[in-house]
Formats: C-alpha cells, structure tokens, sequence
C-alpha cells in the first residue's frame, strides 16, 4: 500500500472532476473519454491500495474494453438530441456536487490533521509480498469462492447465449415483417 | 499527513453519489450506463479498502471486486446490445421516448 497523500489528493481530485465532466459533457463522445479517466484513475486507486491484480484487470476492462463497446455503440446509435439532457434540476447539479465536493475535501484534510483515537483507527498497513497475494488470489478463487465462480461462468454462458437466440429470433422477425410487405 | 481508511471510503462515496445523480437525472443512454457503472466503481473501491485496511488475511474484497468487473462488463455489454435495439425501433437516445420495451 502507498500512502502518499499527494497522490491521494492529486487522483482523487481529478476523478471527481471527471466523473462531474463525464455526466454534463455535452457531447457524448467527451463523456466517454472522460469515463476512460475515471476508470484509469481507479485503477490507480487500487493499485495504491495494495491491490495490483484488481488494478491490471480494472485497467484491462473498464479502460480499454468497455470503452470500445461503448464507441461501438454510439457509432451505430448516432448522436440525436445532444441537448435532451439539460433541464432545470441538472443546471444547479453542478452547484450541489461541487458544494459537496467541497465540503468533503475539507472534511479530508481536517481528518488528516488530527490524530485519530485508538479505538476507531483500524488502519493496519497490509504486508504480503505479490507471491503471498497472488496465492492467496489462487485460494479464494479455486477453493473457498469456486461455487461462486462456477456460478458466474454458467450466468455468463447462459448470457452469451441468450444474446444469440435474440439475434436470431430479431433477424426471423425481420425477414417474416420483410416478407408480410412483399 | 496520514491517509486513512475514511478517506478512501469518502472517494467511493463520492463517487457513488455522482453516478446516482447522473443515473437519476441525465436522460442520455448511454450517459445513464456510464453513470451506473461509477456507481458501480465506488462501490468496488469500498471493497478494495475494506479488504486491505480491515482483512489481512484472506483478501475477500479483493475476490468480490473481481467478480463485479467480470458481471459488470457482461451487464453493460447486454444494455448496450438492447439499447442498440432500442435505438433501432425509437431512433433517439433520450431514456423518455423508451417508456414501453
């Protein structure tokens, strides 16, 4: 674990500020690299935390994999009505979530000045090596969670599945519409 | 200056509360799905924190952050496919015009 609270501060910062750029950006395009942010910098979160396997799997998703199906699809989607989202609630949103923002980091700060009381700080620091980590990774996974792993893949199969039975069925239905026209 | 376990859970609450807001009040697909899976990231960090402040042993967090990336991924992947269907049928992106499936 790093506990540097420069980078603390500088990351999260700048995932708020993006996270806020991803929701009232205008155009969606800007959305979705702001997202791309986002997601980066929680992978930096984890990786600060100790956790570097959640990290190259969070950055190998979300930073590089989900953004692609999400392009994808607002290139076959098209970008009509850029505009629909602006009403009155979400033109004070930024007041509120920067106010909040605000008031949380000053929260931070306040709390990193004081010295905590024994009974409520249970920070220990974690010290385990990556072999250790990675270990202990290998145990959850293919011991003490495998139902749950297996449980996951069978949802996932059944998923994959079903997307293809309603392709199917979408094209039969076109072809049958096509057809009922001629 | 130290950084404690409140500051980490502050960052995912935060997180979580801008991607509820969005979720709730942007009417854009696509924005509505980004939103959710924020919400969705600062749930995971919580977990991260938990697991490393809290469970030096068995790193239980860690393992359930794993499997929300995993079912995380596949449920934006099913959304977007049935926005794309969506999309086809209504022709805007705006969630009001999607009222019947």
């Amino acid at each position: 674990m790093i506990n540097n609270p420069v980078i603390f501060y500088l990351a999260s910062g700048l995932i708020i500020i993006f996270a806020l750029l991803t929701l009232f950006a205008k155009n969606v395009v800007y959305s979705l690299l702001s997202s791309i942010v986002v997601f980066f910098l929680g992978a930096l979160f984890f990786y600060v935390l100790g956790s570097e396997y959640n990290a190259i799997i969070q950055a190998a998703i979300y930073g590089f994999a989900v953004p692609i199906l999400i392009g994808l699809s607002i290139m076959f989607g098209g970008q009509k009505n850029k505009n629909s989202d602006r009403n009155f609630i979400s033109s004070y949103l930024p007041l509120l979530c920067g106010g909040i923002f605000i008031l949380a980091f000053i929260y931070l700060i306040m709390m990193s000045l004081v010295i905590m009381p024994d009974t409520f700080n249970f920070a220990e620091i974690s010290q385990v090596n990556a072999f250790d980590t990675l270990r202990t990774f290998a145990r959850a996974l293919f011991i003490n969670y495998v139902w749950a792993f297996e449980l996951i893949s069978l949802l996932l199969t059944i998923i994959i599945a079903g997307i293809g039975i309603l392709r199917v069925n979408k094209c039969n239905f076109l072809k049958r519409h096509r057809g009922g026209e001629e | 200056m130290i950084i404690t376990i409140y500051h980490y859970l502050s960052i995912g609450l935060l997180l979580f509360l801008i991607g509820l807001l969005g979720s709730v009040l942007v009417k854009n697909v696509i924005k509505i799905l980004i939103s959710i899976e924020i919400m969705l990231l600062g749930i995971n960090i919580n977990f991260i924190t938990f697991a490393t402040f809290c469970d030096n042993t068995n790193f239980d967090g860690y393992i359930i952050s794993l499997f929300y990336v995993g079912i995380g991924a596949v449920e934006l992947a099913v959304a977007l496919y049935l926005f794309y269907l969506m999309y086809q049928k209504k022709e805007s992106d705006n969630i009001e015009k999607y009222s019947d499936l």
